[in-house]
């Protein structure tokens, strides 16, 4: 597993195509949060990639308009137990009776 | 206050746009209504993939931004092809499209498409429109970024009720953007490794790509390489940015490059690389690309670095900088004699050979139509066999003068695009170059051609197969020409005839020895001069080969030639 950091401007469209670099390659996406950083936003990915794809990555999200700054490194435990919580979180029903759906809301 | 449309178009002029390529409907229909008096001359193509590769014809001959409009869903997706097909050749193009009213937008309105989704993976830049305020910036910046760094597409989806509401308007803006911090070459450093390699090698070579035409980088290039005197070779898109005549020119590089090209590339010890992606048309399998080589690239974008394998030295920046900062660098040192091996990369015994097979008369065909276009011409070559034979036999040194679907290879491209290339170059006499399967995709582009009275060339290749594909089924699926056959094709001088456009047949099998027909030179000459469009027909061998052919997965050096 390897961890990215990459730092961007929230314009319409950045934050999914930085998500599109990884899952046109077949990427899987185990962790991905995205978080306002003081006047711009970062997003943390949790990826199984090969060297070789980390290059390739890396200068994809360069190449993206609006994005400032792009950091890899090995897979950083917090990060991972960060993951591994999220994990475990269930997921909100996708689909549920328009009843349901409006006692849920009530 | 003005309209959001009049906005738009305001904004279009102050980028200097004056062309635009477009099909009307429902969502747009406002930018429709408020054409009149904007200076701005909407060009009606039959299709909405027809006015995407307009755009990209007239951007690809002028440099400047191509711009195309259609409205949203089904005119939104039909421009899909050509936005991908601008991205993979690096074509600065503004699409603009309608987009169901603003409180509509989510609820699967008619005629609603996420196109701003559709073509994320697709664009540099794409924007949705929330209000009628930001119209002004939006367009700023969307020419900004299809023009800057590696050209390419950028998306507008304008919500049809913006278009037609008022609002405040103070003039167009100008886009200042957030620069990045800088990775690029901006001084000379790079020149130290660069030459040091340079005086390590034994065999260098040189390939040139599309980007060094893009960043207006040819003249430079061409000092570069009349100094180092080293084999050089093009892909397709870097074909003419090279003079053919020059001694250390070896032709076009690939899976249907000369013998020549292909060989130095397998051999080199240091290949120069110059605004190329390499892609696996130009290395074969990418694993025994150029095995013994180091590479040096000098590219702008640095997404395509590293992309076959490690790159010994990467140049990152506009190719207009470091190509003359390179040169004089270069000028100040010694470098080795490689004309040995100059010698040995253009030897006889790596010349083409003659073409002994079905190829003969499409060849000879090419040659003629070649050796009598005015020397301004400009080409725009479809996708398929033609396109490599068209390849194989340019032999122009002008720059922005052989446009095809290259990335892509999207078929349906020619004739279209020849309409944004001659409506952008109206005195210089432009030639598409089509097969059979690829004239039919936009065939109704014939009418726009008629209307507008354009003097286009148009050749129709007809072997009456998908060739390319069918020369695959017959080298690499056992002759199983699966859904390929196209005997039954129409008669496209009739269908010329119903547009208004005059048209003419060539027959090669009419001659036996696959001899083109006597008449050929004769009826070439007519057809050239002819001030008004016209289509040519070349009736050729059905099952003729493009060779030399690298097969998919082979090195460049296992090319396969025509038996004899």
């Amino acid at each position: 597993m390897h961890v990215f950091q990459i730092r961007y401007r929230n314009t319409q469209g950045t934050l999914m195509r930085i998500l599109t670099a990884a899952s046109r390659r077949g990427i899987d996406l185990p962790y991905v949060q995205a978080e306002p950083l003081e006047h711009t936003h970062k997003v943390t990915l949790l990826l199984e990639v090969n060297p070789k794809q980390v290059g390739q990555l890396c200068r994809d999200w360069h190449a993206v308009v609006d994005v400032i700054d792009v950091r890899a490194g090995r897979q950083l435990k917090e990060a991972f137990d960060h993951g591994a919580a999220w994990k475990v979180a269930r997921h909100p029903v996708t689909s549920v009776p328009v009843q349901a759906s409006r006692q849920a809301s009530a | 206050m003005l309209k959001g449309a009049q906005i738009v178009l305001r904004c279009l002029r102050a980028e200097g746009v004056d062309l635009v390529f477009g099909y009307p409907g429902g969502a747009i229909m406002p930018l429709y209504d408020a054409l009149e008096d904007s200076g701005v001359r909407h060009v009606l193509t039959r299709h909405e993939q027809g006015a995407v590769f307009a755009a990209e014809g007239y951007a690809r001959s002028t440099g400047k931004v191509g711009v195309a409009i259609a409205t949203s869903g089904p005119g939104a997706t039909n421009l899909v092809t050509g936005i991908a097909d601008a991205k993979m050749d690096s074509v600065p193009l503004v699409c603009i499209t309608g987009q169901v009213r603003t409180p509509l937008i989510g609820t699967d309105a008619f005629q609603e498409t996420d196109v701003f989704g559709l073509t994320l993976s697709l664009t540099k830049w794409s924007r949705l429109v929330r209000t009628g305020e930001e119209i002004p910036e939006v367009i700023a910046q969307a020419f900004y970024w299809a023009r800057s760094g590696r050209p390419g597409p950028v998306m507008i989806d304008i919500p049809v009720d913006l278009l037609k509401a008022s609002t405040e308007f103070s003039g167009p803006t100008e886009f200042q953007p957030h620069l990045k911090p800088a990775a690029v070459a901006t001084d000379s450093t790079f020149c130290d490794t660069a030459i040091a390699l340079l005086q390590q090698a034994k065999k260098p070579v040189a390939l040139v790509g599309a980007g060094v035409k893009l960043s207006g980088a040819v003249a430079d290039l061409r000092r570069v390489l009349d100094h180092l005197q080293v084999p050089t070779f093009a892909t397709v898109h870097g074909l003419g940015a090279v003079s053919p005549e020059r001694p250390y020119y070896l032709g076009m590089v690939g899976m249907h490059g000369t013998r020549a090209a292909n060989l130095a590339l397998n051999e080199t010890d240091l290949l120069l690389v110059f605004g190329a992606r390499l892609d696996d048309r130009v290395t074969g399998e990418p694993t025994r690309f150029a095995p013994h080589a180091r590479i040096v690239h000098f590219e702008i974008d640095p997404g395509q670095l590293d992309r076959v394998r490690p790159c010994e030295l990467s140049v990152i920046g506009d190719l207009a900088h470091t190509i003359p900062t390179f040169y004089e660098a270069l000028t100040r040192v010694s470098l080795t004699d490689w004309s040995a091996w100059r010698a040995i990369a253009s030897g006889p015994d790596r010349a083409e050979p003659d073409s002994r097979g079905l190829a003969q008369p499409t060849i000879r065909f090419i040659d003629e139509l070649f050796h009598q276009l005015p020397a301004d011409s400009t080409l725009v070559v479809d996708v398929g066999q033609h396109q490599m034979w068209a390849a194989q036999r340019y032999r122009s040194s002008s720059a922005r003068s052989f446009i095809t679907s290259g990335g892509l290879g999207a078929m349906g491209f020619a004739l279209p695009a020849a309409i944004g290339v001659q409506l952008a170059n109206p005195d210089k006499t432009v030639v598409s170059i089509s097969g059979d399967g690829g004239f039919q995709m936009n065939i109704q582009e014939l009418a726009t051609v008629k209307r507008l009275g354009l003097p286009i060339k148009m050749v129709v290749v007809d072997n009456k197969y998908l060739g390319m594909v069918r020369q695959w089924q017959e080298l690499f699926y056992q002759r199983n020409y699966a859904e390929t056959d196209m005997s039954d094709n129409p008669n496209f001088v009739a269908i010329a005839y119903a547009y208004g456009i005059n048209g003419q047949r060539l027959r090669a099998d009419s001659v036996s020895g696959f001899e083109i027909p006597a008449e050929t030179s004769e009826q070439i000459e007519k057809f050239l001069a002819s001030p008004h469009p016209e289509l040519l027909v070349f009736e050729c061998p059905p099952e003729a080969n493009v060779y030399p052919m690298v097969a998919p997965g082979a090195a460049l050096s296992e090319m396969l030639f025509e038996e004899e």
